[in-house]
């Protein structure tokens, strides 16, 4: 087999561009959709149609190789599963919830207060049972399950889809098998070996994940938001490897790469994440020669996705941490840190044990879930806090759309009248995003069975209860909080300017601030330099976040969701700042109407004025292990600051204070404003400089103005 | 105790050992030609006014230099200095102790120069050490010996200034001679105090052949020198000379392949390690 990756990778990296699909090898989607479309006019329960129209494709539908790889994964599907979801999701909408879908679209199109909707993505399969257990191995379970006797109709439908789905997986690995043999015979038995029976080696495990991954993704459409934790998974491959001598760790690194550079790509929509490093579930630190071998491999490549997750333990090496941050300080910034003790404190905090909530891997951005035993759904839906204040302010009316969205909270007549309006407004609306995930989460049967991945959780498969019906040991549900920062400098300023200096009653000032500070630019100063600001170790704004993240974690932590498990709280934005920031009004801090809010659990862009150990100081002053959905904090450095052996150390102890802070994850960027205004001025000559985000990366030069501003504002008080 | 500083700054890296905390004090003997602290120079309160951020308001027709709260909405005048205690300094300090204890930093004194305020320094450095931090201070060395001798049992490392060989043209380049300044340096390590030597390479001033050898020769001659660090110019500081209403002298600034040849350079004369600063 021809390992030099470096003569193919321009070929590669084309690859998923113009897929050139064997138009011999079978039908295209258009050609298989007539079928799907008379199954689902049958009344067959959904489980049943989705594993036959995923059995369908792989029988039937073209396949595609790449000659110059040496891994297959391509079967044209088209978007004939993402369709059919659609179709399901709107069924179930226009049946059942019509009133409660437009109510909640307007709640978030219209007015950026808040959102829920059915989280089908999110998905980490158990890809270590996978690779044991092989494709084979998990059919095999399932059918020793299925020959139980006294099954229910509806496990039999479960057994039954899950059989077909694996069945159909297992005959797209011979297909690809037979079509690359002339050329890659290595190849073509690594495939073949898959089709019947389970990996032996890395290779044939590394073309299992791959295979998996872009069947369940890009066939049946699902969101895999993680593999897992790739050292964990492909450890003892290697180690046996380079004790049989059938590979030698050189050889392993090309095939890393090949690996690596499969995901980058594809594309793959907000990143695949990996996860590496951290501890067991009997507590012990797993870094191993393949956590170095995969950092190194993987900076090498010089891409962001896949995305690389770092979980950090008490017992996690200094050198494999500083390992990491050199990548991050030489320009790539698509890894991201995780605390493993806040995780797992975090995790128990909903009903988790202990031994399950070691073996977490953060899934999408950075939400912890048990691997291969909790159904996380971490992307239920949202609260925009600083929709609160304006609520307050306008008694629970939309400003712009005039739509009754918070509640009356009445007359604030002091400070503390007003942090218990807020916090009722927060109560409300929390509820109303809650109920809505609740509501479209008991019709998961009908949109999202996923029987291939249900089979991979022993107690799915135990119970014959599919995944999405709460088949899972923990079935979770998330709400995040978005934009505290924002919303505690609003707070601030109320409590400076109206309660303390009385310089204008709370009416007048609301009045101001829904003519967005028109004729009053003095004030709007006055309240942008106001002293007490987030993130910079203000004892009161400290003060005011900790609580309100207290209150935030316990309107939505344990919270019983629609599929017999509980809602997990986050505290972070993802890139919403911009898109909540254009639906919120104008903001006691002296904001304007429509400019974007603060991102994650940073300070509003350019008030972090102290650096940041006064940043690190503010937001561990909230007790981050009651987000148990994920919490983040993004800092950017300048390159003078860590430069050096001395400025890596300096970086270490930075995340390292965090984190025995009390820190979750944290994600570094690490430049000089100057660069990024000379990106933004001449795009053409920083193509590859890259930002993280949040939880994925982007060119910095591929970002809205809006955005780029808003990195530069940030960076000009790096230090 | 009251001292004038005009800055305090957090998560400093480059000023000795960790994550350390830079105070800044005002007030300098020396007035170097390449000076990037401009605002540093005088003990007295000043203004700084940047002329291109100033949106005409005139807000401030009646602020003099004792309006120490008046705020300037858009950043363009500034009062540079301010009066502060011991405690109040070591309070701030203080916050950033966990940043120290994880990575062996700790609270550096820099200016301006801190010697010329020694009896407020020596209080600050003896309140950090009793507060168990690590101590340096960078200095241009210029000062008693007396105050030396006060100074060192609580300062852990010198970052100590070394800007030119030739006595005559110390002074013309910073105004004062540099016998004082060696004379406190061999004083200091002659009672086992660990230092810095940091010096500031100046085109068309001292990037010469002789005091690079100076350099070494100074180097080979200490005992307890842990590094040098050449510092390159920069003229980060010329838009406050603008601000201080100053004319700033301009020097060229070195390519990068330059700062690399002139470390090697020093480098080669001298067992201790050389560095960019």
């Amino acid at each position: 087999m021809n390992l030099n990756f470096a003569a193919k990778r321009e070929a590669l990296a084309r690859q998923f561009d113009d897929i050139q699909w064997q138009t011999d090898s079978g039908s295209s989607p258009q050609d298989l959709e007539a079928q799907v479309q008379l199954w689902e006019q049958t009344g067959l329960p959904h489980a049943t149609i989705k594993a036959k129209t995923f059995a369908l494709i792989c029988e039937q539908g073209q396949i595609a190789i790449d000659r110059d790889d040496i891994f297959q994964d391509k079967l044209n599907g088209g978007k004939l599963m993402v369709e059919q979801r659609k179709r399901w999701e709107k069924q179930v909408k226009d049946t059942y919830l019509k009133e409660q879908t437009d109510a909640i679209r307007r709640a978030w199109r219209d007015c950026g207060a808040y959102t829920g909707h059915g989280d089908y993505g999110h998905i980490s399969p158990n890809s270590k049972l996978l690779l044991e257990m092989g494709l084979v191995g998990l059919l095999e379970r399932v059918e020793r399950y299925a020959a139980q006797e006294n099954l229910s109709e509806s496990q039999h439908v479960f057994y039954d889809s899950c059989k077909i789905m694996l069945n159909a997986m297992i005959t797209v690995a011979k297909r690809l098998s037979e079509a690359i043999r002339p050329y890659n015979r290595e190849n073509a038995d690594a495939l073949w070996q898959i089709a019947v029976g389970k990996p032996r080696n890395t290779y044939e495990a590394m073309q299992l994940l791959i295979l998996y991954f872009f069947l369940h993704e890009y066939v049946a459409g699902a969101r895999v938001r993680t593999l897992g934790r790739l050292d964990v998974l492909l450890y003892p491959f290697y180690k046996k490897d380079l004790e049989s001598g059938s590979y030698t760790k050189a050889e392993i690194r090309e095939m890393l790469k090949f690996f690596l550079h499969k995901f980058w790509s594809a594309k793959v929509p907000f990143d695949l994440p990996f996860c590496l490093g951290g501890i067991d579930e009997s507590g012990n630190e797993v870094t191993n020669e393949m956590s170095y071998l995969i950092v190194q491999t993987y900076n090498s490549l010089n891409i962001y996705s896949p995305k690389i997750h770092i979980r950090v333990s008490d017992q996690t090496s200094a050198d494999f941490v500083k390992l990491v941050l050199s990548c991050i300080r030489g320009g790539n910034s698509s890894f991201v840190f995780v605390n493993d003790s806040i995780a797992t404190k975090a995790l128990r905090g909903v009903g988790i044990t202990e031994t399950d909530a070691r073996n977490y891997v953060p899934i999408g951005c950075y939400e912890p879930a048990v691997w291969g035993v909790e159904l996380g759904c971490t992307g239920n839906g949202a609260i925009n806090l600083v929709k609160a204040v304006e609520f307050v302010f306008t008694r629970g009316r939309d400003l712009k759309s005039g739509e009754m969205i918070g509640i009356d909270t009445g007359e604030i007549g002091s400070y503390e009248a007003f942090i218990d309006a807020l916090k009722r407004q927060l109560c409300y609306i929390t509820d109303r995003a809650a109920q809505y995930v609740i509501d479209i989460e008991k019709h998961y049967r009908e949109i999202y069975p996923d029987p291939i991945l249900s089979c991979q959780y022993d107690e799915s498969v135990r119970r014959g209860v599919d995944l999405y019906e709460g088949g899972a040991k923990y079935n979770s549900s998330s709400l995040y909080f978005y934009c505290i920062g924002s919303f505690v400098d609003a707070v601030c300023a109320v409590k400076q300017l109206v309660f303390e200096e009385k310089r204008l009653s709370f009416d007048t000032l609301g009045d101001i601030l829904k003519k967005d500070w028109a004729n009053a630019e003095t004030l709007r100063q006055v309240a942008l330099h106001l002293p007490v600001k987030y993130g910079n170790g203000n004892p009161v704004a400290d003060a005011i976040a900790a609580e309100i993240a207290d209150f935030c974690a316990g309107l939505v932590n344990n919270r019983p969701n629609g599929r017999g498990g509980v809602f997990k709280a986050s505290l972070f934005t993802i890139d919403r700042c911009f898109y909540v920031g254009e639906r919120t009004m104008a903001t006691p801090d002296g904001r304007h109407a429509g400019a974007p809010l603060s991102k994650n659990m940073c300070a509003t862009t350019g008030m972090d004025k102290n650096g940041v150990t006064a940043l690190i100081s503010s937001v561990t002053k909230m007790d981050l292990s009651k987000f148990p959905n994920g919490s983040v904090l993004d800092i950017i450095l300048h390159p003078s600051a860590v430069q050096g052996e001395d400025g890596l150390d300096a970086f270490y102890a930075l995340l390292l204070t965090y984190f025995r802070q009390g820190g979750f994850a944290m994600h570094g960027n690490v430049f000089h404003v100057k660069d990024l205004r000379a990106a933004q001025k001449e795009p053409e000559k920083y193509k590859t400089l890259q930002v993280r985000v949040c939880g994925w990366n982007a060119y910095f030069v591929e970002l809205s103005k809006v955005e780029q501003d808003a990195f530069i504002r940030q960076a000009e008080n790096a230090i | 105790m009251n001292g004038t500083i005009f800055n305090i700054q957090r998560f400093c890296t480059n000023d000795g050992p960790g994550i350390r905390t830079t105070v800044f004090f005002k007030g300098c003997p020396l007035s170097c030609l390449w000076c990037h602290n401009p605002e540093s120079q005088r003990g007295e309160r000043e203004i700084l006014f940047y002329k291109e951020k100033c949106s005409g308001c005139g807000r401030c027709k009646e602020m003099t230099v004792e309006d120490t709260d008046f705020l300037c909405y858009n950043d363009a005048k500034r009062i540079c200095g301010k009066s502060v205690t011991v405690t109040e300094v070591l309070e701030e300090v203080l916050k950033d102790r966990l940043f120290y204890e994880n990575s062996g930093g700790g609270l550096t004194l820099s200016g301006g120069e801190p010697l010329a305020q020694p009896a407020f320094a020596a209080a600050l450095l003896k309140g950090a050490k009793e507060a168990g931090l690590h101590t340096a201070i960078e200095t241009c060395g210029f000062t008693s010996e007396r105050v030396i001798r006060e100074i060192a049992p609580v300062v852990d490392l010198f970052l100590f200034d070394f800007k030119e060989t030739n006595p005559t043209l110390h002074k013309q380049f910073t105004g004062v001679d540099n016998a004082r300044i060696l004379e406190n340096l061999r004083l200091l390590d002659s009672i086992n105090k660990e230092s810095i030597l940091r010096c500031p390479i100046i085109p068309g001033c001292n990037d010469r052949p002789e005091h690079y050898e100076g350099i070494c020769r100074l180097a080979n001659e200490l005992r307890h020198l842990r590094q040098i660090e050449i510092e390159p110019y920069h003229s980060l500081g010329e838009g406050k000379y603008a601000a201080l209403g100053k004319p700033a002298a301009h020097f060229d600034r070195f390519t990068d392949e330059q700062v690399q040849e002139i470390i090697q350079t020093i480098q080669n004369g001298t067992a201790a390690p050389v560095k960019k600063a």
